[in-house]
Order: structure tokens, then C-alpha cells, then sequence
């Protein structure tokens, strides 16, 4: 009896903190919109694609590692150079930037693609171009599964592709 | 070591700190009473869209705060939407190139390796001020000397050299984190292996780097001195497996090595 007594306190606290969890915790993660968010678009999105935590997707560098892919960026760097079929194309100058999701399991999904000219101004490249770099990103493998404080996460990651006449000139992060 | 904490810390606490009374004292009190506004989004992150909502809160009070644009532009930066970055950065500038013009040139480098637009940015702040420009935001360097790296980027190695050899010839020079490394490295693409030697030595004294260590052993292999090549290859990956290296978490350095390179070359 006095032992239940002495738990009764510490069953309270256990009621409020799931109290706490099932109505606060949803209101603070899904209630927040984040500047770059990609939302999942079932026309060009796989379906089978798994989140391990929807309501958080981290950036990158926020484990503080960077870009981490197996065999380091110059491996990453080898492999889409290698994939590329580079060619002469006058004016297909600027920047290509590729994002999309890394999930827990390393897997990536929901590709978005933006383009630059050399003034930061939109533009559209050559399909034959955009479409390589879409495919080439979507063909890597090698990403490493990130944790934040031990657990597993979710996140976002970005390829840009600079570009001088068709041929790519640098490959950031 | 305790200067280059000091020099990585400062710039960072430089911006988001903004002294919102500095704007009282001189009058302004709209963009005092932005700047306050602005105060609010301690707490929240970047990306967090209640960030940038205050942010527009400080906009329509003083649409003439610069500190609000590029608060806002930073998200965008770091996702490597260039598009939406350079609209909200160009009006920082537009409002307030003194405090926002170098950090500018340095993005457009860091994040982008728009490096003729970065020697622009700076070449322009060079010839309308007359005063120290300070360092790169993250404090990684001397914003005169990522211009030398720049120049050296786009293949203009004499005046790379000489802006290196300039700036660190000025009185009150004190060396970065990898200035010595950056010079080693130009002298080294040049062929002048004497020079960068010299300058990867330095840069050993000062604060040793798997990197300096990798170039160092590759001016040993071109001069064929192979036992040691084969001691620089070793520290390199020691210093590698130390994390004594160059390191960006956004990006990464120019010159900068990976393991493979080590192991491969």
C-alpha cells in the first residue's frame, strides 16, 4: 500500500507527460513550416519511400559532419563525372542545383531541380542536360544514413552543378 | 591556438548580435524598432518559417533595415537555393554594401565558386572603403586573403601571389588558419616547388594540416625524393585520422583533400 502511495506521484507525472506528448508535441513538429520544405507530390514522388520521422527533416550539416557519402566527395565526384556525357553546348552556362531527401536508411527521394544563369536569374537548360543530372542524382547510392544526438534522421541534401558550356566545371557542397 | 578560436568565434557573434541601440544613438528609430523586432527570432531557427515571419514583421516596420534581408537570406543559402538567396542579399547590399558586401563575395565563393562575382563584390569594397574588411563570416580567413585564393581560382596566379604576399607583408599581420597552406598550394601549382616549400613549412609551424602535409608530399614526389614523400603520406593520414584538416560543414575548402587522395596518390 505504501509502496502504490509512493508510486502515485510518479504515475501522474507519466499521465501528463503523454498528456503532454499526444497533444503538444504534433501542435510544435507538424504546426511548423520550414523555408525549403519539399512536400511529397504523388505524380512524381515514389510512394513506397520511407520517412523515419515525417515531421522533422534535418539539413545536411546539422549533424556538424557536412556532406557524407561513401568514399568521400571524391568518390561522389568521380561517379557523376563518370555518368555525365559532357558536350559542347554554347550558352549552357550557370548553375544546377538538385535537392532531395536522404532518409534514415540512406535511401533518396522527392528530386527537385532550380537553374541559374551567371546573374542568379532563372533559367532554363537544355533538357538534355537537366535531365542527365536528375537521373545521375537519382542514381547515387552511396549517401550515408545520419543521426542527430543518436538517433536516426531524415534529411535534406542538395547537389549543385556548375556549368560552362555544357561541361561541368565544379560539383558543390 | 587561442587566437584562432577567437578569430572563428568573433564573426560569428558579429552579425547575429546586432546592436539594435547603435540605431538609437543615431537617430533611427524605425530601425530600432525593426532591429528589436528582429531580437524576437532568438530561439528560432534559420529554416523555422516563425523566423522569417518576424523578419517580415521588421520589413514592414522599416522596409530600409538591412539586417532583415539578410537574416531571411541565410535559409536560403544553406539550401543552395541560389535564386532567392541573391534576390534577398542584393537588397542587404543595395540597403548596406559597408556591412554586407564582403560577406556577400564570400557566399557567392563558399557556396557557389562564383568566384568572378566574388572578386568583383571585393575588388568593389576594396576601392570604396579604406578600412580593415575583416575576415570571412566564418572566420576561416582574412577576406584579402580568400580574395589571393580567388585569383588563383580563376588562373590569375601572379596576382594571387602578390595579394598573398601583400597582405601578409602588412604590419599588423598575424597568420590564419591557412594562410601559408594557400600560398604553398598556388606556388605549387605553378611548379615553383622551392616557394611552396617554403610556405607548406610555415604553415607546419603555425598550425599543421593533413592537407599541408598531403602538397608537402607531393612537392617530394615531383623532386623525387621518395623517403620523404613516403613521411609527409604517413602524417597526412595520421593528421587526417586526427582531424587536423581542413573542414567546411557547408562546403569545402579550396585545396582541400580527402583520404582517398591520400591513399591514392
Amino acid at each position: 500500500m505504501f509502496n502504490y502511495i509512493f508510486k502515485i506521484p510518479l504515475i501522474l507525472l507519466s499521465m501528463i507527460k503523454k498528456f503532454y506528448l499526444l497533444f503538444f508535441f504534433p501542435l510544435l513538429c507538424f504546426g511548423q513550416s520550414n523555408i525549403g520544405d519539399i512536400e511529397y507530390d504523388e505524380t512524381i514522388d515514389k510512394r513506397d519511400f520511407k520517412l523515419c520521422n515525417s515531421s522533422k527533416i534535418y539539413q545536411y550539416f546539422n549533424n556538424s559532419k557536412g556532406l557524407e557519402y561513401k568514399g568521400d566527395k571524391t568518390a561522389l565526384e568521380k561517379e557523376i563525372r563518370s555518368q555525365y556525357k559532357s558536350a559542347e553546348l554554347k550558352g549552357e552556362t550557370g548553375s544546377i542545383r538538385v535537392r532531395f531527401v536522404v532518409n534514415c536508411e540512406g535511401e533518396t527521394d522527392r528530386f527537385r531541380l532550380i537553374a541559374m544563369d551567371s546573374n542568379y536569374l532563372p533559367k532554363v537548360f537544355d533538357k538534355s542536360i537537366t535531365d542527365q543530372l536528375l537521373q545521375i542524382s537519382k542514381n547515387l547510392k552511396g549517401w550515408k544514413p545520419k543521426s542527430y544526438r543518436e538517433d536516426p534522421i531524415d534529411y535534406y541534401q542538395y547537389l549543385i552543378f556548375k556549368l560552362t558550356d555544357g561541361h561541368i566545371t565544379h560539383i558543390l557542397p | 591556438m587561442n587566437k584562432l578560436l577567437l578569430l572563428t568565434l568573433l564573426p560569428l557573434a558579429g552579425f547575429s548580435q546586432t546592436n539594435c541601440e547603435a540605431f538609437l544613438f543615431l537617430g533611427d528609430t524605425l530601425k530600432y524598432e525593426a532591429c528589436k523586432i528582429g531580437e524576437k527570432s532568438r530561439g528560432y531557427y534559420q529554416f523555422d518559417q516563425r523566423f522569417h515571419d518576424i523578419y517580415d514583421e521588421a520589413r514592414a516596420v522599416c522596409p530600409e533595415w538591412s539586417g532583415a534581408y539578410r537574416a531571411k537570406s541565410t535559409a536560403y543559402l544553406k539550401s543552395g537555393d541560389f535564386l532567392n538567396w541573391k534576390i534577398l542579399i542584393d537588397k542587404a547590399v543595395d540597403l548596406d554594401f559597408k556591412l554586407h558586401l564582403g560577406y556577400r563575395a564570400w557566399c557567392r565563393y563558399q557556396f557557389f565558386r562564383d568566384y568572378e562575382g566574388a572578386i568583383t563584390d571585393l575588388e568593389t569594397l576594396l576601392s570604396k572603403t579604406n578600412y580593415n574588411i575583416g575576415y570571412a563570416t566564418n572566420g576561416d580567413c582574412h577576406l584579402k586573403i580568400a580574395l589571393a585564393i580567388w585569383y588563383s581560382a580563376v588562373g590569375r596566379k601572379n596576382k594571387s601571389i602578390q595579394t598573398f604576399t601583400d597582405f601578409m607583408n602588412e604590419e599588423d599581420y598575424s597568420p590564419g588558419k591557412f594562410d601559408y597552406f594557400q600560398l604553398g598550394a598556388v606556388y605549387y601549382q605553378v611548379k615553383d616547388y622551392a616557394n611552396a616549400l617554403l610556405y607548406f613549412n610555415k604553415q607546419s609551424y603555425y598550425n599543421e594540416l593533413a592537407d599541408n602535409a598531403y602538397y608537402k608530399g607531393q612537392v617530394f614526389k615531383k623532386l623525387g625524393k621518395t623517403k620523404e614523400y613516403q613521411i609527409e603520406k604517413e602524417k597526412a593520414l595520421q593528421l587526417m585520422e586526427e582531424g587536423k584538416r581542413l573542414f567546411d560543414v557547408y562546403t569545402h575548402h579550396e585545396n582541400q583533400i580527402f583520404i582517398s587522395d591520400i591513399i591514392n596518390n
